[in-house]
């Protein structure tokens, strides 16, 4: 899914100047299977997206149309709906509030990790960072493994400096919720629910570019 | 660079140097110099004492750079050995393949010059009364005695690009590169006067096969003059350089050209050694003219030069044609030659004068007959006489006016363009120039816009807007989307211009409010931006069109019961200049919103800046005779002694 919210973000390094949320949400039942959320919100900067989708390019970047985004997030529903293990494809778009989310169901959490990878290509993105998703029904193990590519930091560094500012603010938000309770979770930086059968990750995105942040996980669930 | 060319560039633009009058320094300066920068250090020093300087945060940084490269504690600008009342000299000059900057300085005390370089680790040579430095590759050098101090570096154009420049001196590096190497010798024949008793400069050792194939012809770019003097003999100082004589790096040169393309070695160092080999020779051709060639061919001979002369100002800028300085530094390839984009425009002159109340910069640019008469033209136009109606001075930060004659400016247009484009294009300009103004009807545009316009900022506003956030309950994070509000910050402004016919714009109007984009308010409309937050208001009112921020302001304009107030100076600098601004940094203190800042001490900073900047004041007049000229001033504090020591604290206050 890291794929997903790297494309958004070129998106918004295009085409804004302040700050963006994105919120990822992983809902997994015992037998493996579940539902993803994905939410990019550029609501807080919906005055400054408003303007400068009124113009051609920006900052020397090539400002996408409407039209253009609605094309490119019809083609990832497409592609998502012929993946393997991908079901219930839906996407909402919010050009109001400039919100944007998709969401589907899976089979295995392990359908999710290539997805990410292709859809970029297909948008003839490079793919700067990888993660990978899995989770035992037996062991009742689920474990996120992220892996920070030097090229994420490469990338951010070409950019020029009224750009980088779109990440200064920038929010990544994770939530994996599960039906048993959580006895043991590893990242320091997550947070259990009072129900126990919650997990959040909250970081800036700046981190995550940089490599400082480390959002992998593992989360064993109570038998 | 090393610290000597650093400090002497740093000279040029504090103040230094004595032993000769200023008129014989300035003497030194060639006539075809295309640029010359003069610093009057006895000005300098009735404003602030070398005392004082020492004091400041450039004189401390001078020092200590000093004193850390000489291994000596420097403490004070008299022990550089520059007489520091006299007048300082930068000037360019160049042809089409090698630009030189250089510098003269009056010497005071050339010992303690000698004592700087030598406690440096710095060798010169000496030969009669002249001690010379090179830099590494011997592109920049250096030429002191007991009365002058003279610097020349040496920067490559990019017509070394040319294919019969790179061949001649066996530069490959990119795909233009001629296969016919009997091509003419252009550069090399820099190198061909007989250097065999001067300094030879730096060239690194290429893997070209010495075979010579054929003599360099003499009639190439560079200046290739026989010098008479050579002051210095001994080989300039070199790291990890082999040396060879110049005569057999033109047979290099040469040997290197005849080769096949595919046996060129194309590394990157090695081609850059090539071109700074030349440069070198043409450094050192410069600086041996400087000495021999004494004060003939002056830039004292120059009528313009020494009109522009000014004994008041501190600091003054004289450019022979901007036309020729950007020529020189523009590529040289098919888009761009034959043309020039300040064709008719002449010699430029900036001043810079430091008084006890403000700091000021004159500018006059003088333009051919041709472009004068076109300006003359264009600036007819004066600001419309009742904009100055609604101008309110205690509410306003800042303004801006221009006035040109739409139909004059569209007449020209196509003149202009033609100019630009030269012989290259002229039938096809002429062409569309017919064209433009077969379609465009100059007379009728320039009714529905005059030309004039005031644009006046009023300041900054804040406005509350909402935006879709997320909230994530404790129990298990789910997800619910709120409505937060936050503060956007906006401008507040008022910009106004003249209209005669209003048919067009009125047919505008109907058809916004029709399409619903323009609401009718009562004399005034408001126009609808969708989800943007600055509410934008407009009037037609007595052949004007007021654009605005603010409704109030625009209903007493709609309502003839605005009330302006404007000071005698800005009315006679709006009335008349042809463009005119006006920034008071002081009324915006205060006013910008702590959000934009992020934090309390920044915005505190901030406040203090901007409360000790001075208003500051711009204004280009009508032409007169064939130059326009302008000023920018700014007011300094009372409690500031005089503009000099009022910048050196300002800076001061910034760098906290």
């Amino acid at each position: 899914m890291k794929g997903y919210l790297y494309l958004f973000l070129i998106l918004v390094a295009c085409c804004c100047s302040s700050c963006f949320q994105i919120v990822e949400e992983i809902n997994l039942s015992d037998n493996g299977t579940g539902t993803v959320n994905l939410t990019v919100n550029l609501s807080q900067s919906k005055t400054k997206v408003a303007s400068i989708l009124l113009l051609d390019s920006v900052n020397g970047y090539k400002v996408p149309s409407k039209q253009k985004i609605q094309k490119e997030m019809d083609e990832v529903v497409a592609y998502l709906k012929n993946s393997k293990g991908i079901t219930n494809v839906s996407r909402k778009l919010d050009l109001e509030n400039f919100v944007a989310s998709v969401s589907f169901s899976f089979n295995n959490i392990s359908n999710i990790n290539n997805i990410s990878q292709n859809v970029l290509k297909k948008l003839k993105v490079n793919a700067i960072s990888s993660s990978s998703y899995s989770f035992s029904p037996v062991t009742h193990v689920f474990e996120r493994n992220y892996a920070h590519n030097k090229e994420a930091l490469i990338q951010y560094n070409k950019l020029k400096p009224q750009v980088k500012n779109v990440f200064k603010e920038a929010t990544y938000t994770s939530i994996y919720r599960f039906e048993l309770p959580v006895s043991v979770c590893t990242n320091p930086l997550a947070k259990v629910s009072a129900s126990k059968k919650a997990v959040m990750v909250r970081t800036g995105m700046l981190g995550l570019i940089n490599g400082k942040t480390n959002i992998s996980n593992k989360i064993t669930l109570s038998k | 660079m090393n610290f000597l060319t650093k400090l002497t560039l740093t000279l040029s633009v504090i103040f230094l140097v004595t032993g000769l009058k200023a008129q014989d320094l300035q003497r030194k300066i060639p006539s075809d110099a295309l640029v010359v920068a003069t610093l009057k250090g006895k000005n300098m020093l009735e404003l602030m004492s070398t005392n004082e300087f020492n004091q400041t945060f450039l004189g401390k940084k001078i020092l200590d750079k000093v004193s850390r490269s000489a291994k000596n504690k420097v403490n004070q600008v008299e022990e550089l050995g520059f007489n520091l009342s006299a007048d300082f000299y930068y000037y360019n000059q160049g042809n089409d393949s090698v630009s030189y900057h250089c510098l003269l300085a009056p010497v005071k005390n050339a010992g303690k010059l000698d004592e700087l370089y030598t406690s440096s680790g710095l060798k010169f040579n000496t030969a009669g009364s002249w001690r010379t430095y090179y830099n590494q590759d011997s592109t920049e050098l250096t030429r002191w005695n007991e009365n002058i101090l003279y610097f020349v570096k040496g920067e490559g154009k990019t017509t070394y690009l040319y294919p019969a420049a790179q061949t001649s001196i066996g530069i490959t590096d990119t795909a233009m590169v001629a296969a016919d190497s009997t091509i003419v010798d252009t550069v090399a024949v820099a190198a061909a006067y007989d250097t065999r008793e001067i300094q030879e400069p730096a060239v690194r050792k290429t893997k070209a096969t010495k075979t010579k194939t054929s003599g360099a012809k003499k009639k190439g770019k560079v200046h290739s003059k026989k010098h008479k003097a050579r002051p210095a003999r001994k080989k300039p100082v070199q790291i990890k350089e082999e040396e060879t004589d110049p005569t057999e790096a033109v047979a290099m040169a040469d040997s290197v050209a005849a080769a096949p393309a595919y046996e060129i070695d194309n590394s990157y160092s090695e081609q850059l050694a090539k071109k700074k080999a030349v440069i070198a020779r043409c450094v050192q051709q410069k600086a041996d003219d400087f000495i021999t060639k004494g004060e003939s061919g002056s830039i004292l001979d120059n009528k313009d030069y020494v009109n522009s002369t000014d004994q008041h100002a501190e600091i003054s800028v004289w450019i022979a044609g901007l036309d020729r300085l950007i020529g020189g530094y523009m590529p040289s390839n098919r888009y761009f030659d034959g043309k020039s984009m300040f064709k008719g425009y002449g010699s430029v002159v900036a001043k810079l004068y430091l008084e006890e109340k403000n700091i000021k910069i004159g500018t006059a640019m003088h333009f051919d007959q041709d472009m004068a008469d076109v300006f003359k033209k264009v600036n007819k136009r004066k600001l419309n006489k009742k904009f100055l109606q609604y101008v309110n001075e205690d509410k306003l930060i800042g303004y801006m006016a221009y006035a040109a004659d739409t139909k004059a400016y569209l007449e020209a247009y196509p003149k202009i363009i033609s100019r630009f484009y030269g012989s290259t294009y002229g039938d096809e300009i002429e062409m569309a120039s017919d064209l433009f103004s077969l379609l465009l009807d100059e007379e009728a545009v320039s009714k529905v816009v005059k030309g004039d316009g005031l644009f006046i900022f009023n300041g900054l506003s804040q406005k509350e807007v909402s935006y879709k956030s997320y909230e994530y309950n404790e129990e298990n994070f789910e997800t619910k989307e709120v409505t937060k509000t936050k503060k956007e910050t906006l401008p507040d402004f008022l910009l106004m211009f003249s209209s005669e016919d209003h048919r067009l714009i009125n047919k505008l109007i109907a058809y916004g409010v029709k399409k619903n984009f323009v609401k009718n308010d009562q004399g005034y409309y408001e126009m609808s931006i969708p989800k943007s937050p600055l509410a934008l208001f407009f009037t037609l009112k007595n052949d004007m069109i007021f654009l605005g921020t603010n409704a109030n302001e625009m209903a007493q304009i709609a309502g003839d019961h605005y009330v302006g107030k404007i000071s005698s100076r800005h009315k006679k600098m709006l009335n008349n200049a042809n463009y005119a601004a006006y920034f008071s940094s002081k009324k915006l203190a205060g006013k910008i919103p702590a959000e934009e800042f992020g934090n309390t001490a920044k915005v505190e900073k901030a406040n203090k800046i901007l409360t000790s900047i001075g208003d500051i004041y711009m204004k280009s007049d009508p032409i007169e005779g064939n130059a326009i000229s302008g000023e920018i001033s700014m007011d300094i504090p009372s409690s500031q002694q005089n503009a000099l020591k009022y910048l050196f604290s300002l800076i001061e206050e910034a760098k906290k």
